[in-house]
């Protein structure tokens, strides 16, 4: 219960550093355009497991965003290892996209 | 159920893609001061040396560089696929460089000799070194797509109209063909332009204006029909050309290359509809608009081949047609195109170690927008009033416009060299 806890809390510190990592083109947040898919954190392997997408595969942009996911994690949980894996199955799609992402769209 | 693959391409060096785009930025600003230096020619007829080195610096320094440079950076993301060689790229990158000046300067002074001819040389080795590198990346990727399809179809036909182009710079001195340059010459430009331009731009373009628009809209099926009518149409002008040429069978290829370029506005329009970002901005609005432009020459080509049937060839309609459509269309992509692809360039060479540790600037934040926009009036007004003082034939008029147009092309390179020269900046 009480790792489960632990782990709920880490993953609030993940998605909020995780806020901070715009898609560059978008100018919106991968949290809240929906593209982290999963994290699992491995405790006593100090390991950390990131499953995202990209809004398109053909996005030129992707190696940079996935870095900074990459990053932002580190940052935010110093010594541990960050694995980020970028999968398009399943694929990205708007619904994915949070209400606060929505109405940021819909002012741009 | 997620499943993993982890799947993003390797992408291409910007210290390959980015000379493309400096070249290019220096050739339109070359071809702006020609076109100044030559406006008075545009009253003429359009077998005209400044004539021919401005189109020629317009199609092969500006369109044909810029596009080569985007796609060494968009093909290995289309074709999920690195790029198969960068030295085959910086070859291009200098055997096209160095062949077109002198073919542009053979052309002004109308030295047929060895500048023309050696320019022309080179210029097919620049691009016979891009065709090999495009087609062993292709063939080691094994994703095959209909963008990824247009893209090498187009190269081969950009081949084709250079190797056809440099017969017809040697025919000027050795009568390689039974008759004179001037004659083949609209099957030379329109296996560039419709070949080589137009299968380029769609086959990139239909990539690139959803993901601008971040839409999920893809048609496969509608763009294959695309591009089996703009070949089909393509091969049936070269075929009446050569054996049965007359001006009303004309008609026949060019409403082929018409229901074609419909059936790509019809799927621009979806994309445009299923967008999720609602508001569209400057670089892509001026894109979008370029695919509209094109009704004014393809309206030209239907006046001339009315002329043709029924009075004869109308010359300030030719000079509209080829204007139209270099200072025109693919002018109008490529100004808005550049700052879509290039700050991302740029973003992805300062920031890519940067971002996640901070609040970065966003790609569209590293060039002037006050410069973008003005640059958009000076050039759509030279556009407009150019393409009135071919139609008046009125020299002043055309001096006015050449004028507003190198405007245009200054503040393209002022804005390029604010966005190359962009210094890191982390909050």
């Amino acid at each position: 219960m009480n790792e489960i806890t632990n782990n709920e809390l880490k993953c609030t510190i993940a998605l909020a550093a995780l806020q901070h990592v715009d898609d560059p083109e978008i100018g919106l947040n991968v949290v809240d355009l929906g593209l982290i898919y999963q994290i699992d954190f491995d405790e006593p392997g100090h390991q950390i497991y990131v499953s995202m997408t990209l809004t398109t595969q053909f996005c030129p942009m992707g190696a940079s965003i996935s870095s900074a996911v990459k990053q932002a994690l580190e940052q935010a949980f110093p010594g541990e290892q960050v694995n980020v894996n970028v999968v398009f199955d399943p694929p990205w799609n708007n619904t994915r996209i949070s209400e606060e992402g929505q109405l940021f769209l819909n002012r741009r | 159920m997620i499943t993993s693959t982890n799947s993003l391409v390797k992408n291409t060096s910007y210290k390959i893609v980015i000379p493309f785009y400096l070249y290019a930025a220096l050739s339109f600003l070359i071809a702006a001061v020609l076109l100044l230096s030559a406006a008075g020619a545009f009253t003429g007829h359009y077998f005209n040396p400044h004539i021919l080195a401005v189109t020629h610096m317009m199609a092969l320094g500006w369109g044909a560089m810029i596009i080569l440079g985007a796609s060494h950076q968009l093909v290995p993301v289309l074709i999920e696929e690195g790029l198969y060689s960068e030295r085959l790229a910086y070859a291009s990158l200098i055997l096209a460089g160095t062949g077109i000046p002198l073919l542009a300067y053979g052309f002004y002074v109308f030295n047929m000799g060895w500048p023309a001819q050696w320019g022309a040389i080179l210029v097919n080795a620049g691009l016979a070194a891009y065709l090999v590198n495009l087609t062993v990346s292709i063939l080691k990727s094994r994703h095959e797509n209909v963008h990824a399809v247009f893209v090498f179809t187009a190269v081969l036909w950009l081949l084709l109209t250079t190797l056809f182009g440099l017969l017809l710079v040697f025919n000027f001195t050795h009568s390689i063909f039974p008759k004179d340059s001037l004659y083949f010459l609209s099957l030379h430009a329109h296996m560039g332009i419709i070949g080589w331009f137009l299968l380029m731009v769609i086959g990139i373009g239909s990539r690139l204006i959803p993901m601008f628009l971040i839409s999920k809209h893809t048609d496969a099926k509608t763009l294959w029909k695309v591009y089996y009518l703009i070949n089909a149409g393509l091969g049936a002008f070269i075929f009446i050309f050569l054996f049965f040429p007359n001006g009303l069978l004309y008609a026949l290829p060019s409403l082929l290359v018409a229901a074609g370029l419909a059936l790509f506005g019809k799927y621009c329009r979806a994309a445009y509809r299923q967008r999720i970002r609602k508001q569209v901005d400057d670089q892509v609005k001026l894109s979008l608009l370029s695919v509209f432009m094109l009704a004014i020459p393809f309206a030209s080509l239907l006046l001339i081949i009315c002329f043709l049937i029924f009075n004869g060839r109308q010359l300030n309609l030719v000079l509209l047609y080829g204007f139209t459509i270099f200072f025109g269309w693919i002018t109008a992509i490529i100004l808005g195109m550049t700052f879509k692809t290039l700050p991302f360039i740029v973003w992805n060479k300062v920031y890519h170690q940067k971002a996640g540790l901070g609040k970065t600037p966003s790609p569209k934040d590293l060039f002037s927008d006050k410069i973008f926009r003005s640059m958009s009036i000076a050039y759509l007004s030279g556009f407009v009033l150019f393409s009135a003082g071919i139609l008046c034939a009125e020299v002043a008029v055309l001096n006015v416009a050449a004028f507003l147009l190198l405007a245009a092309a200054l503040l393209y390179n002022w804005n390029i060299f604010i966005l190359l020269a962009h210094k890191p900046e982390t909050k």
